[in-house]
Order: C-alpha cells, then structure tokens, then sequence
C-alpha cells in the first residue's frame, strides 16, 4: 500500500543525511584551504584599500607635482631636504609613489571587473546558446529569429561599404524571409538561385544612391549572402559558425590585439578595458559552451523537456545554476589575466591616459631610471602588479579545489 | 585439507571529513580449492571493499586496513609488503571487474594487456607470451582469437572484453579468481554466456572463484557456497542450497521476497524491505539491520549477535531469533 | 489477491486504446565519416506498431541496442519521429503545433532511469515537482505547495522535506520524487524508462510496489521499459519483446512466458537467471551464440538471423512479417505459422 505507516516513516527518515547545501559544502573546502585564505587576504585586502582611498582619499593627479622632491628615495622620517614622509619614495615628477601605487589599485580593479564583465557577458550568452542549441532541436521561432540575426550579421559589411544603415534591415528581412519560408523550393537549386537574387537586387537598389561601384560591391555581396541565407541554418552550423569566429580571435596573439583595438579606437583607460574585454570573449564562449554541453545531454534537461518547460526556463532555471562552477574559477582567473593586460598597455603608454595613476603607466615611466639607481620607482608598482595577480590566481585555484565535482562525495 | 583462503577478523576503515566510514566489520570465513564462492550484497555491503583489502588495493589514505589476517595457502596477505604483494597478484589471486570497458587500457592492445601479465610473473620470451595469449583468447570463447589479439579494446563488444578480461585473469593460472560484478553491466543473453564459461573453465582449471554480485539469481547458477553480507558484516552464510531452501536470516529472507521470479504465479506480490540501509558513518549498536527488521527485540538493538552455526557446517547465521523465525513465519 | 488489470485485459474488445504507435520509425544520423559523407544512419526503431489500452501496462523488454528506450522518448515526441504516426487519446501527435504538442504533455509523463541525472541538483525538491505546475497552471503560490506536498505523500516521502536538495536524499527516495513529479499534472499515461535499473534489489521492490498502488489509485497507463524480464512480467499486463529497433514478439504476459513463439524471446526466458539453485540446474538452456549487431549495420533479411539457433535459409533473405499469428499474439518469425 502506499500509506506508509509512522515507523516506516522513521526509517526512511533517519537515512537522510543532515541539511547541508552544496554552496556551503565549497564554502567550508575553500575556507580550510591555506592558498585559498591567502589568495583571499589579498583580494580583499587589495578590493578595500583601493575603494577606500577612491572614495576617502581623494587624489588629484593634474595637480601633484614637485620637481624639487624628483626621484628620492623611501623616507620614513621628515628631513631638511624632504618635508614630506615617502615610504615608497617618489617618482621622476617628485610624485609619492605610494600614494599613486594605492590610487592605481582602484584603476586596475576597475579595468578587472569592465573587461571581464565585457568577456563574460558575450563570451557567456555565445557559449550558452551555441551549447544548447546544438543539442536541442529549435522552435519555429527561434529559427527566423535565428535566420534574421545572421541576415543582420552578413549585413554589416555592406553597410559600412555603402554607409547605408538600411542595408542591415535589408539584409536582416532577407534573413526573416528565409527563415520563414524554410520550405519553399527547399532542397532544390531553385531555392539559393531565388534568395540570391532577391539578396542581391535587395542589396544592389539602396546602394545605387551611393553610386555604382559601391552599388555593384553591395549586389554581390547581397548575392552571397542570399545564397547563404537559403540553405538550412540549424542550430549545428550556426555554433560551428560562431565558434569559428571565435577561433579567429584567438588566432590573434591577445596583447596584439588589444594594442590593435586601442590604436583603433584611441587612448584612455575606458577604450584599454574594452579591449581586453574583446580579447577575453572566446576563452568564456568556449568554456561556456563546453560546460553546456555536459550538463545538457543529463537526464533532467530531458525531464524538462517532457515536462513541458519552454527552452528560455530551461536554460535559466536547469542550465545556468549548474555551469556556474567553472565559470566562478575563470572569472578570478581572468581578472588577473585583465590586470595583467591592463598594466601591460600602460606599460606601452596605452590604456591609462598620464597623468592617471596605474602601476603599469608608472613602470613605464620609471624603468629607465633603474640604472641610476632609483630602484622604489620600479619596485612598488611591480609588487602590486604581482600581488593582485597572485591573490586573484591563488584564490581561483581554491575555488577550482572547492568546487571540483569529484571531490563531492 | 587446510582451506585455500582463510581470513580472520576483517576490518576496513575510511577516515573521511565527514567521519570514520566502517565499511567491513569483522569479516571471517574461508574458502577451498575449486570451490566457487557467491559474495551477495547490495551497494555499500561491503562485498568489493573486503575483496580490495584482500588484495590490499585500499588506498590509504583515506582506507585503511585496521584489524585482520588474510590467509592464502600459509601466507598472511596483510603481513606482505607491497613488493611482496605484487608478485602475488596476477599469479596466486587474480581479479576483474565490472566494467570491462574502463578496466582495459584503450590506448594498448588487448594481446598486449594479456601479455603483461604474463610476461610479468613468468620466464618467457615476447613470442612464447604471445602464443599463450592466443590461445588463451581462444579458450575463453573468442572467435578468430589469433587474430585479434592485435585489436584495441574499443573494437571489441561488451561481452567480448569480459573474456579478454577472464583470460587476463586466467593468465598466469591463479589459485583464485576474484570477480567482482562481472556481468552486472552485461546484458542478460551474454550474461548467460559468460556464466557458461565460466562453469567450463573452472571445471577445466579448478581454480577457486569468488564471485561477488546483488544478482541472487546468478548466484543460483553458479555458486557452490554463498556469503550474505549487510552493512560490512556477513550476516549467513552456507551451501547455497541450504540457503535458498532454508534461509534464516530475515534480511535474507526479505531478499528472496522482494525478487519477482518467472516461474512465479501471478499476482504474487513482492516484499519490500522497509526503510534504507544505514548510514555508514553511523553505524548504530548491535545487528545493523535491527532498524528494517520486523522480528527485531531487545536484544538486536544492542548487542550485535555472532555467526552461529546450525545444521553443521553447511550454513551459519547472525540472528539472536533465527530459531523462532521459522516458526512464526510459518503461522 | 488478484490483480483486477488482468479481468481487464479479457475485455479487451471492449476497452478503450489509449494509445496507438503506428509503423514508428526513429532513425539517428551516422557519425561523420569525412567532411563528405556520413556513415549508415542508426535505425534505432525500425517500424514499431502496437497500442496500449487504458489503465494496462505493457511491458516492453529488450537489450542493448533494441531501441526500447527510444520508442519511450519518441512516443511523447521529445524526440521527433522519423516517420509514423502516434495517436494518443484519438489526437495524432504529428499534426499537433509547438504550443500544442508542450500543452499535450501535460497527459503524458516519463519516469527516468537515473535518479541521480534526472533531478536539477541546484534545485529544491518542491520546485523540482512543482515545476510542471508553474509551466501548465496559473496556482498560487499556496496552491502550488499544498499539491507538492500531497504528491509527496502519495509516493511515501516527508512532505517537510520541500526544501532539500536531492542530494540529500537517496536512490530509491530520488525515485519516489522523479515518480512525484511525473504524477503533478494528473497525467493518463506514463512512460516508465527503465526506473528500477540503477536501484538496490531491496528498493526496487519497494518502488514497484508505489507504482502498482498508485496505479489501482489513479487509474493511470503505463509503458514500462525495462531489460530485467522478471520484474516486467510481475508488473505487465501484456509484454513486448524488441530486438535491433523491431518488436519480435507482443502478447499477453502469462501467453508469452508459457507460449512463446519467438527462438529469441525464448532464449530471453531461459537466460534470465532464477534464484533457487534446483530450477537453475534442470532449466532448459538456450544459449546463444555471438553478440548483438551494431544497430548502424543490421543483418540482411531476419535481424536475428546471426545468433539465431533455428535459423533458415529464407530468415537470410527475407524481413519476417510482423502480424498476428494467435488471438492477441503477434510475431514476426518466418518459422512460425
């Protein structure tokens, strides 16, 4: 009988184990990890003394400067020659260095935090639903939307060529067409001849406004595109295609290309973030999609399914809480990858406009002047480059021990 | 004559961040030559725990062998180190598992695989080990054995592995077999031949087997004696027949209840054994199936009761009632 | 203490079907050979028809690679048919809308093998089985959390245990909350895939139990999956034998275990191993030969032909009829008149 009886009731319950989530289980990994307490200290310590003095000590780069205090060394005391106290001395424009070594913390946290929010942001959404939809078969709905974004997306090129914001909407409706019509003269020949002209005269007659050579560019490249367009777009190509992309970021050596954004789109701490963020997108698409892809073939997705829940709940409710492990021990790492980059365009006089605080702008300053001896010029900001990088680096390993699933019992 | 195997007193313990895991409980019996050997249990029993201790293939930390002596033709295992113990495994024990897909290496041959193991416990030369391979595949049912031994293990089928994993076993003619869940991952018509083989096998090498499953049913087909065992302790133990006609033990009972059979009339309805096995790392005083058991009293929850033996030595059980069961069930 | 289902089954001109699988085929792409070609498509069910009445179960056995899983999961279309059609409630599937087919649903539910894969472990048991409720009713919230707790009474858990996660519980009590959840939307008919398979011996008996009782409580229909014969025979009121993506044989239970017609239905019966040594020894032994073909490369003519004992010279050239050779008895053997 289903009615089970009190003392059945007992014993079923005693075999429960004790309540504990499985966030507090990582919780309790990562606390009685040593490295992972002192990666921990650090960040913390780094997050807090550089909002503190952002918020609380306020700094005004353009205004400080005092040649007679040029390049001395640390001083803990006043003196007759030095009026002021420099525990890390001063830098070639009589600035104190430790002053800016702490201001410049809250300009690394900030490039940290933009750029892999950038990465995350796109590199996630990319992986999220190129995993899925590789697996999962789309709805109708989806699929013209689908078709219409990579309309949108071949549109691109004719616009700028043809400077015409209209080409994208030619291009995006073009998609849709197909996209809707998926069964018109499909599988026959008929069908990319037909999208391609469509695309080409589609393309082609805007264009004229703007003369014939570039009418004739845009023709051909509508022409393509509808070919394109005509074949089936299922969610396997559309992520083999974005993965693809991806591959050709990462083909670029990352600090190249960000050097290569930055010169594009000019200097300024702002710019510097965006270009690390651009970098770093492919590394989360794909440890994204990978993490998707093991947790969509499981057994629940599937119970979802035949539960009725719609693709948007699935990947919300079933996908996103379970991928989070890997994702938590790449972002820490990434930061200390983007405060690694962010110094590293400072460094070459990109990124942080002067005279912005950022340690890797003050090693460029400052290196040249190691030969004569002024060493705390040189050894402060590197020490913070290194210890931010080591505290994020050493806290994402204790997150990786914490959440690793094999260690779950 | 002196048993194959004798072990005394076996006690393995997991020292985990959650507790001390008692995973055998003071575990003695003993096996003879030739004599195939059913280990039943379900999961977490202890069956393959006490099999790996044997071997002394607990990993330490966190298991750890705290009380015992494992007797194999006058050698105690647990007193050998682990130089020692290499030489014995392979050549006196031998043992396969259930899942002959991880249990064979993918990126080397299976003739490869079958000659390590001869290669290490014998004076041969590579091409002598190779045609004991062979003929080895062949014996244990492989068609076109030759031939095959330069196949990787992902070219052969489920069942098909299970031999190669047998004839690595019988490689070097061991004193006993050890299989721990051999066909459980199988399925049911190549689950049936490699029970046949084998029964053949071991009516052509009389080595002794240990065959430890949940499957009563294969247990039926195969095994001379059984040992049931619950929550690390062997709970009866006997002559099969003796325990299938005549169980004692009530989970043992509740066991054969809860199996639906073919021949059964229909509308039988199955027993279920009330309630979970008990947690491990809290194992309570006494019998540890006191808590499931509907004939429980007093006693069982507080003093654990011992092997005794009824009808000489073909069958022992572990129940402080295990006379006055049979009467009232009866009722 | 009969069971009543089997009354039924004698009245079977007079009952109801429920539901009607007609020449179903589910075929997967082979895997990519090179950039041109791809390899033998896997037939993983090849022309499966039979129907289920209201309130049976029928059993469906089979091994590895028999397709017995995926006539499960294409039935309630979570996989889309290659071709066939499948006729639940009068209502073909196939013609059935997006919006409609997930609305369908809520009639036809699925238990899964695995109870550690087949709950969300970031998920409360109570949203777990309240989930069907969010997607198919406008409840509150009140509302909502008295019908999990019902459910969860129904299948024999705590209902204070709405908050846990399921890896606090255990393999058979993750059963019972898969079972729950399955029960949420009242369905009619439930697919259960292999549900006892990953559990202990001692709790399998205990869910077979649950499921047999609430189907006498709730009238429901069930196609149970499994590969262990004998508990497919304890539960069934009919069975169906597949092998490499056909049905060989479907009769009713007591029929087919005392009558079977099929050379692999009976090797089937003889193989399954019996727990009393005395039987064991005088059983009649069907042993066969080989191992199953690859689903992607079936044999020509009878798929069984490769192992089968009986075979002749016509099963090497010619696919057998499926049809019904008895009252209620189908095979699909060239030996059988």
């Amino acid at each position: 009988m289903a009615q089970i009886n009190p003392e059945e009731f007992a014993v079923t319950d005693f075999a429960v184990r004790e309540h504990r989530s499985l966030w507090g289980d990582a919780w309790r990994r990562l606390i009685s990890n040593n490295t992972a307490r002192l990666g921990m200290f650090i960040v913390v310590l780094f997050v807090f003394s550089a909002t503190f003095s952002h918020y609380f000590w306020k700094y005004e780069p353009k205004k400080d400067l005092d040649y007679s205090l040029k390049l001395k060394a640390p001083n803990l005391v006043v003196t007759e020659e030095i009026p002021s106290i420099h525990i890390f001395g001063t830098d070639k424009l009589g600035r104190d260095i430790f002053r800016r070594v702490v201001h410049g913390g809250w300009n690394s946290l900030r490039v940290g935090i933009v750029a892999v929010g950038i990465s995350l942001f796109f590199g996630g959404v990319i992986g999220l639903l190129t995993g899925f939809y590789e697996t999962v078969t789309m709805t109708t709905l989806e699929r013209i939307l689908l078709f219409g974004i990579t309309g949108l997306l071949l549109g691109l090129l004719s616009a700028w060529i043809s400077n015409q914001i209209i080409q994208l909407v030619g291009y995006a409706i073009l998609g849709l067409l197909a996209g809707y019509f998926n069964n018109f003269l499909s599988g026959k020949i008929m069908r990319a001849i037909f999208f391609g002209l469509l695309g080409a005269l589609m393309s082609f007659l805007p264009a004229l406004l703007m003369g014939f050579t570039v009418a004739l560019i845009c023709g051909t490249l509508g022409l393509f595109s509808g070919v394109l367009l005509s074949m089936t777009l299922d969610g396997r190509f559309f992520s083999n295609f974005m993965m693809r992309i991806m591959d050709m970021i990462l083909s670029f050596p990352g600090y190249l290309l960000a050097i290569a954004i930055v010169a594009f789109l000019g200097p300024g701490l702002g710019k510097g973030m965006i270009a690390i963020g651009v970098v770093g997108i492919p590394v989360y698409a794909r440890l994204t999609r990978s993490a998707v892809l093991s947790v969509v073939h499981k057994e629940y997705i599937l119970a979802a399914q035949s539960v009725g829940e719609s693709h948007g709940r699935i990947i919300l409710r079933h996908i996103t809480p379970n991928i989070l492990s890997p994702i938590i021990v790449q972002t820490t790492m990434g930061l200390a990858n983007a405060i690694l980059s962010a110094a590293a365009l400072g460094f070459l006089g990109l990124g942080a406009i002067p005279p912005e605080p950022e340690w890797g702008a003050m090693l460029g300053d400052s290196y040249r002047f190691l030969t004569s001896g002024a060493w705390w010029a040189v050894l402060f900001p590197g020490l913070a480059i290194m210890l931010s990088v080591l505290g994020f680096n050493l806290l994402g390993d204790g997150f990786r021990d914490a959440l690793d699933p094999k260690l779950r019992t | 004559m002196t048993p194959l195997l004798d072990i005394k007193n076996l006690k393995t313990r997991f020292y985990t961040q959650d507790g001390v895991v008692r995973a055998v409980n003071d575990v003695s019996y003993t096996m003879n030559r030739g004599e195939i050997l059913g280990v039943v249990g379900e999961s977490g029993c202890g069956k393959s725990v006490h099999a790996l201790s044997m071997m002394q293939l607990i990993p330490f930390p966190p298991g750890k062998i705290t009380n015992g002596e494992v007797w194999l033709d006058g050698q105690d295992l647990l007193t050998l180190s682990e130089v020692e113990m290499q030489k014995v495994r392979g050549r006196d024990i031998a043992m396969i598992f259930q899942d002959p897909m991880t249990s064979l290496n993918p990126v080397y041959t299976v003739g490869f695989q079958i000659m390590e193991a001869l290669l290490l416990h014998n004076d041969m030369t590579k091409n002598e080990a190779k045609f004991r391979a062979g003929e080895l595949l062949e014996l244990v049912g492989i068609p076109g054995a030759k031939d095959r031994l330069d196949d990787f293990p992902h070219q052969f089928s489920g069942g098909m592995r299970q031999r190669a994993m047998i004839a690595m076993g019988l490689s070097c003619e061991p004193k006993l077999l050890i299989a721990d869940e051999p066909t459980t991952a199988l399925d049911v018509t190549i689950q049936a031949q490699i029970i046949d083989l084998v029964k053949k096998l071991q009516d052509e090498l009389g080595m002794a087997i240990m065959w430890i499953t949940h499957d009563l049913g294969v247990v039926a087909e195969l095994a001379h004696t059984i040992n049931v065992m619950y929550a690390g302790s062997i709970i009866e133990t006997g002559k099969i027949r003796s325990i299938y006609k005549n169980t004692k033990h009530p989970y043992t009972i509740g066991l054969l209840g809860s199996l639906p059979r073919l021949d059964d009339s229909p509308g039988t309805e199955l027993v279920s054994i009330p309630g979970l096995p008990p947690d491990l790392l809290d194992l309570p005083e006494g019998c540890p199936f006191a808590a499931r058991c509907e004939y429980r009293i007093e006693q069982c929850l507080v003093e654990k009761p011992p092997l005794v033996e009824i009808d000489g030595k073909d069958h022992a059980v572990a129940c402080w009632r295990w006379e006055e069961i049979a009467g009232i069930r009866s009722k | 203490m009969g069971r009543d289902s089997r009354d039924k089954v004698k009245m079977k001109a007079e009952m109801k079907k429920l539901v009607k699988v007609r020449n179903l085929k589910k075929y997967f792409p082979g895997t990519e050979v090179s950039i041109f070609r791809t390899g033998n498509d896997v037939k993983a069910v090849d022309n499966v028809s039979f129907d289920i009445y209201e309130q049976e179960t029928l059993g469906l056995v089979g091994e590895t690679g028999c397709g017995k899983t995926t006539v499960g999961r294409t039935m309630l279309h979570l996989y889309p048919p290659t071709d066939g059609k499948i006729i639940f409630d009068g209502v073909d599937l196939n013609e059935l809308g997006e919006r409609e087919l997930r609305f369908a649903r809520s009639k036809m539910q699925m238990i899964f093998q695995d109870p550690y894969a087949s709950l969300n472990p970031r998920m409360t048991v109570g949203s777990i089985v309240g989930a069907p409720l969010d997607v198919h009713t406008d409840q509150s919230r009140k509302e909502k959390r008295e019908r999990v707790q019902e459910l969860l009474d129904i299948v024999g858990l705590n209902p204070d245990f709405v908050n846990r996660y399921p890896h606090e519980f255990s393999g058979g009590q993750r059963q019972r909350i898969g079972i729950a959840r399955a029960l949420a939307l009242n369905p009619d008919f439930v697919v259960c895939d292999e549900p006892i398979s990953s559990l202990d011996v001692s709790i399998q008996a205990q869910v077979v139990n649950l499921l047999e009782d609430l189907q006498k409580q709730l009238g429901l229909t069930y196609l149970f999956i499994a590969h262990d014969l004998s508990m497919v025979r304890h539960i069934s009121d009919r069975m169906a034998v597949m092998y490499l993506g056909k049905i060989v044989e479907l009769a009713d239970r007591d029929e087919i275990f005392l009558n079977s017609l099929h050379p692999y239905t009976q090797a089937l019966m003889s193989a399954v191993p019996v727990p009393d040594p005395d039987l064991a020894e005088t059983k009649e032994r069907v042993i066969l030969d080989g191992d199953i073909p690859n689903p992607s490369n079936p044999p020509q003519g009878c798929n069984f032909n490769t192992r089968c004992p009986v075979a002749t010279e016509i099963c090497f050239k010619e696919e057998p009829e499926y049809r019904e050779v008895k009252n209620n008895h189908w095979v699909a053997c060239h030996l059988v008149k």
